[in-house]
């Protein structure tokens, strides 16, 4: 067992509780073992167990157990209607009243910031239901429109960092010996960057010539922030499979080591990334929220709840409602993402229970 | 352990070494440059602050420089404050952010280990539901989305407390910012120390000490605390990173003349020395910080051996 | 079938009864009051004012930013001061003056009993080190140029040389090697002293001495100090080439510059052209008194607490830095009786938003201009502390001109004409719309040029004649097809007031005009690097603020000759008119000939004028002595606390004295 097992995870705080379930653990020899691997015995099991029961997967396993757990459907169910919700709303909204995210009264007079559901001479009026931001332009529609951007940003990152982190853990993981310590190295020494820095620098640096251009900048910088504990994840699963023996079997019959990672190892390592990835999108959406605080996130005509929330701080004497509603939605909508993450974890491994 | 340690700090060095070659080579490839104002300078008086600042050099004399002083810990002056060296800089900024963050990590301790073990022993009660709701939320809400929610509570409409400004310690200035910075940390807690104890009341030995007749007092401080707090030991490593990160947003939010605020300044105004001072500074807690949570973690879990 | 909640869930249940219960904090009532926040006085006579970004440095001809200036004032006093209500000249330091016939020349005489905050008394020589280190090429100012008016300051700054025959020891002179056709009249401080002319009106003048002399002959030619650009000089004029054969380059010294100390409390001063609004210059801050001794003691360290000496009616008290300098009253100042206030605090803070709240909990007194965040002026305008006044600051778009399609002029002219500059100003609530490149109203009698007027149809037209016709679709609205968007975009730092201007911008040329251009926000040092370098398509955020009340301080930003003022437009012509105005002395025709010269400027648009500033802040009523003059510059040394709240300011102080 190498000595970076026995380190702390970095990953988010729950698998270090795993951590300490797997340290208490029920085998000995799970004593020293680091969460991932933990997380990577018991899927294997998982596997072999499925294997054993005539017909039922691990996945079909997982599906009903999360289903089973209300809580995680009501994420699901939530994630999902704001994911819907900030598609279609702009849409919907535009039809109705014919307010568009982006159009500004000409009128003056409507050029301010109006409560909700309040009209221009203070009287109840559907057309607001948010309220207006400083120029007029109807919040709902911003909030949803904010909503595609964030759910755009935390997923697309999230792929991203998912990718990078998958092939280096795997290739890390299988490749084993001085490369593998070479490659996790790497890891470490990127780990204690502080990544704010690159951040600001790198977007300053490859300025983008549109918001969509910086968009894609913004892809590819969270990704490459969240992609190291996925590594590492992987990569202790890789650790413990790769001497399983129908790996063995392949090498024997020749398949070539990239094809032995990436269509034989990787497919079973999907569980645990399933989840982290899960649990990673509301901390990229969490992160690019942050760099709009800053000023580095998304840029005008496009918004995020972030920089919605952002801008709604200014104003937060006078007119609350401008922070309060990206505010709230995004918090609702971090809820159930993390919800959903707990009962995919739930699902995929019983065992990781926390009640 | 001692070897532990000693191959720890070896490792350790270099890493921050890296860490700041990297960080000054990124700084040097970004545009920008900090003495520029509102009117181009004529390029005589451009060319005089080149100088006066090194800037003509070549760029490996440059690092040569950089490095030489870093190893004799000397960071160098500030490129925008004039005549303030690094050192004092950090020095004078460290308090700040110190005391900030250990009394947001001391009240989210307090709070969160003491709610989360009431919630694990009252399981299913009211107080249960509360707490773990309140955690729910402080993992969701993003901190700069609370901070100004307390703001306009506490001090906008009640006028209890200023709004923002440090004031040294103690003040009525520290409670909001310490406030919003714990509040995330607090929920973690909970939930960690929560799911722990009961991890641990349902083990073989804690029927073994009630059996024994012990109250349940004793059962609880002496048995299940010690177990049910590793995993908010280990939580602390990680945790010091995101405080980082929470520091700037709420030292921004509250302006305090902490690490976190003068980070970004210096980064938005290339001030490079300033940056690589506190870049390595941050980097050698944290990797020091670590470790001793490590050897932390050693000590209460008689189990693990290094 | 629905079975019994979890305990999961019903924690979750409450979590979302929570936040949304937080969604109904939004009733925030609005309170009616008189004042915006808090207004009860300090128990001390002490100011809380909060001043912005924190000081980069106590050393006054260093930097050249806003909070700094401001407590530069505090600190250090010059030879005059602003007047807290017209920003006009006030005796400071040199309790009289007198200038020449052309005002080319000025002589100051000292009051004697002026000292610095060690005791120590201020004399003559302390301005001319203090002039001779804001200009000296080591401290590499940013503020240098302002005292290019003074003869050789230019060239000191510069390195540069001055050529020299070695076996005369005769200099070369300018006036030989002039490349302008217009004969240039030579200034009364230049001229020879035995021409008879009168230079000053009665006896204001100061005794003659070898360095009057010097200074009143004939300006030497300088040469610039690195090697290669002597060379392209030369190479490029065969008399010029002839001449310097066989001389030697003498570098320009301190000693040169055209400051004198007379006696110990006489300065003269010799400018190398005319220069009326010159007295006025003499405040800012790289023309205060910096201690000698102090800074050759300490160097580089002499502004820490510990070491700094002061000449102006505050001195430091304590410094915490990112959080606020203290300074308290001065006992040496030769005015101390007048000065009522005891200490201020300058709070350094970052936002406004954060400014504003702090002054409403009323833990500051005052905040500094521009801080009233435009959505919040409904609110806070009606309030009786908050202070509107003009402002000598103007918002335009930079063209970069050197690039296609803003190269063509009818391109540059459409866009201006396709935004509606009053509708702007309308909902900024407190500016002026502005066609000109000077601020409206600020300079009485300067009969200010108006640009074109808004006017879209016109706008359409002089697109389509440049070969980018703009058509009306079906529902009304506009496109221009053919027009390059992607050789466009409109660059501004990341700040939400410029991010609401560059979003109108956006709006009305894309309702107008039909073409919706990219906006791109960059970090504030970011951006001020790329528009230097031109380095931006098509437009640029602008913003300019007087550094002396005089429309010249606007117009020089175009008069540069290598064209990098940010939009890459520059006209002999036009430096031209500018040079010529400045030697005239009638005020009314220096001001015609100016006009004239920005009417230039205006019909070849390499700018879009936007709007003039107004002052926006807030202060206490119970703040006396600080009024809402044009360029937001307070001596604090007429700043007092009220008790009385009979006499407290219920709105604008009055201006008019």
């Amino acid at each position: 067992m190498m000595e970076e097992d026995k380190q702390t995870s970095h990953s988010r705080a729950d698998s270090a509780y795993v951590e300490s379930s797997a340290i208490r653990g029920r085998r000995d020899d799970l004593i020293h073992t680091s969460p991932e691997l933990a997380i990577a015995e018991t899927d294997v099991r998982l596997a072999e167990r499925g294997e054993m029961v005539s017909g039922s997967s691990l996945w079909r396993d997982a599906w009903r157990r999360l289903l089973k757990n209300r809580l995680s459907v009501f994420g699901m169910i939530a994630v999902a209607l704001v994911t819907l919700a900030s598609l279609l709303g702009p849409f919907i909204i535009r039809k109705a009243t014919g307010y568009t995210p982006d159009y500004i009264p000409t009128d003056a007079a409507l050029l301010k910031s109006f409560p909700p559901f309040t009209s221009p001479n203070g009287t109840f009026s559907w057309t607001h239901p948010m309220g207006t931001d400083n120029q007029g332009r109807d919040l709902l529609a911003r909030v949803l429109q904010g909503g595609q951007i964030s759910l755009m940003v935390g997923i697309i990152s999230t792929l991203v960092s998912l990718i990078i982190g998958v092939s280096y853990g795997a290739i890390a993981g299988y490749l084993g010996g001085r490369v593998d310590n070479a490659l996790m190295r790497l890891v470490d020494v990127l780990y204690s960057l502080p990544y704010v820095i690159i951040i600001i620098v790198l977007l300053s640096m490859f300025r983008s010539q549109t918001a969509r251009g910086q968009l894609v900048l913004l892809f590819v910088a969270l990704g490459s922030v969240s992609w190291l504990t996925m590594a590492r994840i992987v990569r202790g699963q890789v650790l413990s499979l790769k001497n399983q023996e129908f790996v063995l079997a392949a090498r024997a019959t020749g398949v070539s080591t990239p094809r032995i990672i990436f269509r034989h190892i990787v497919p079973n390592t999907l569980g645990p990334v399933v989840v982290y990835a899960t649990l990673t999108i509301p901390t990229v959406m969490l992160t690019e929220a942050f760099l709009s605080f800053l000023g580095f996130g998304v840029q005008p005509p496009l918004a995020s709840w972030g920089s919605l929330a952002t801008d709604g701080i200014q104003n937060i004497a006078i007119f609350p409602w401008q922070l309060i509603f990206p505010g709230v939605t995004m918090a609702l909508t971090l809820f159930s993402l993390n919800f959903l993450g707990d009962g995919l974890r739930d699902a995929l491994d019983p065992q990781m229970r926390k009640f | 352990m001692l070897r532990f340690i000693t191959r720890r700090l070896l490792i350790t060095i270099p890493t921050i070494l890296v860490v700041i070659t990297v960080t000054w080579v990124l700084i040097r490839l970004a545009p920008g440059n900090f003495y520029s104002g509102e009117k181009r300078l004529p390029p005589a008086i451009e060319k005089n602050i080149r100088e006066k600042y090194g800037l003509d050099k070549p760029w490996y004399e440059q690092y040569a420089k950089t490095m030489g002083g870093i190893l004799r810990w000397d960071f160098g002056t500030s490129l925008k404050y004039e005549g303030q060296s690094v050192n004092a800089i950090i020095a004078r900024s460290l308090p700040v952010s110190a005391t900030i963050g250990i009394l947001a990590y001391l009240l989210a301790l307090g709070v969160g280990i003491t709610a989360g073990s009431i919630a694990a022993l009252k399981q299913n009660s009211k107080w249960d539901y509360a707490s773990m709701a309140l955690a729910m939320l402080g993992i969701s809400v993003p901190n700069f989305v609370l901070g100004p929610i307390l703001v306009l509570i506490f001090s906008l409409t009640l006028y209890w407390v200023p709004p923002s400004r440090w004031a040294g310690f103690p003040s009525r200035n520290i409670i909001l910012p310490v406030l919003t910075l714990s509040a995330i940390y607090m929920a973690y807690i909970a939930r960690l120390t929560r799911a722990g104890m009961l991890e641990v009341l349902r083990s073989d030995y804690i029927r073994t000490a009630r059996s024994k007749g012990l109250s349940e007092r004793a059962v609880v401080m002496r048995h299940a605390l010690r177990g049910g707090l590793l995993p908010v030991v280990s939580y602390t490593g990680p945790a010091l990173a995101f405080l980082l990160t929470g520091t700037v947003v709420v030292e921004r939010i509250f302006a305090l003349p902490g690490l976190g605020n003068y980070f970004i300044q210096a980064s938005l105004n290339r001030d490079e020395p300033l940056i690589i001072g506190i870049v390595a500074f941050i980097a050698i807690a944290l990797l020091v910080m670590n470790l001793l949570v490590d050897i932390a973690y050693a000590y209460l879990d008689p189990r693990i051996r290094y | 079938m629905v079975t019994v909640p979890t305990p999961r869930e019903r924690t979750a249940l409450v979590a979302i009864i929570m936040l949304v219960a937080a969604t109904s904090s939004c009733q925030v009532a609005a309170k009616n009051e008189e004042f915006f926040g808090k207004t009860t006085p300090p128990t001390r006579n002490v100011l809380r004012y909060i001043n912005g970004d924190e000081p980069e440095t106590l050393d006054p001809p260093i930097s050249s930013g806003q909070p700094e200036a401001r407590i530069f004032i505090a600190l250090y006093e010059g030879l005059v001061e602003y007047d807290p209500k017209t920003l006009a000249p006030v005796p400071a330091i040199a309790e009289s003056w007198g200038v020449n016939n052309d005002s080319s020349e000025y002589v100051f005489h000292l009051r004697h009993n002026a000292r610095w905050s060690n005791g120590d008394p201020i004399v003559a020589e302390d301005f001319v080190y203090s002039f001779r280190r804001g200009l000296s090429p080591e401290l590499a100012s940013r503020n240098a140029y302002l005292a290019y008016y003074i003869k050789y300051g230019q060239a000191y700054n510069e390195g540069a040389v001055f050529v020299r025959n070695p076996q005369t020891g005769e200099f070369l002179l300018e006036k030989d090697f002039a490349h302008s056709d217009q004969e240039v009249p030579e200034s009364l401080s230049q001229k020879p002293l035995s021409s008879g002319e009168a230079e000053y009106k009665g006896s204001d003048s100061a005794p003659n001495t070898s360095f009057h002399q010097f200074m009143h002959s004939p300006a030497r030619l300088t040469l610039p100090a690195s090697e290669k650009a002597r060379k392209k000089l030369i190479d490029a004029d065969a008399k010029l080439q002839a001449a310097v054969r066989d001389k030697e380059f003498v570098p320009v010294r301190a000693e040169d510059v055209g400051i004198e100390a007379v006696d110990d409390y006489t300065v003269r001063i010799s400018l190398s052209q005319p220069a009326p609004y010159f007295s006025g210059l003499l405040a800012h801050q790289l023309f205060r008194a910096v201690p000698r001794k102090v800074i050759e003691k300490y160097g580089e360290h002499w502004t820490e607490p510990a070491h700094i000496v002061t000449s102006g009616a505050f001195k430091v008290k304590a410094w915490r830095p990112y959080s606020e300098l203290v300074v308290e009253r001065n006992p040496f100042y030769w005015d101390f009786a007048n000065v009522r206030l005891e200490e201020i605090h300058f709070y350094t803070t970052q936002d406004n938003p954060t400014a504003m709240n702090l002054y409403k909990v009323g833990e500051a007194d005052a905040v500094l201009n521009h801080t009233v965040p435009n959505p919040w002026l409904d609110v806070v305008r009606s309030k009786k502390d908050y202070m509107d006044g003009a402002e000598a600051a103007i918002v335009y778009v930079l063209i970069n001109v050197t690039r296609p399609p803003m190269n063509d002029i009818r391109v540059r002219r459409a866009f201006n004409m396709a935004i509606d500059k009053v509708t702007y100003s309308q909902s900024r609530r407190i500016t002026k719309p502005l066609s000109a490149f000077t601020p409206e109203g600020i300079f009485p009698g300067y009969p200010q040029p108006k640009g074109d007027p808004f006017n879209p149809e016109q706008a359409r037209k002089l697109l389509g004649e440049a070969g980018f016709p703009v058509m009306q679709r079906a529902d009304g609205s506009y496109e221009c097809a053919k027009f390059p968007v992607d050789q466009v975009e409109y660059v501004f730092n990341t700040q939400s007031s410029n991010r609401t201007m560059a979003e109108f911008f956006q709006a009305q040329w894309k309702q107008n005009l039909g073409i919706t251009v990219p906006l791109r926000s960059m970090e504030f040092r970011t951006f001020l690097n790329v528009r230097a370098k031109l380095e931006y398509k098509g437009f640029a955020l602008g913003i300019w603020g007087a550094d002396y009340m005089d429309p010249f301080t606007f117009l020089n930003l175009f008069s540069t000759p290598t064209g990098d003022n940010g939009s890459g437009w520059w006209d002999q012509r036009y430096s031209e008119m500018l040079d010529a105005a400045n030697r005239t002395l009638d005020k009314q025709k220096r001001y015609e000939l100016m006009a004239r010269a920005e009417k230039f400027l205006l019909d070849a648009q390499p700018v879009i004028p936007i709007e003039t500033s107004a002052t926006n802040w807030v202060k206490k009523p119970y703040v006396k002595g600080m009024y809402p003059n044009a360029g937001s510059l307070f001596p604090w040394k007429f700043v007092y606390i009220e008790r009385d709240p009979a006499k407290w300011d219920y709105g604008v102080p009055a201006m008019a004295d």
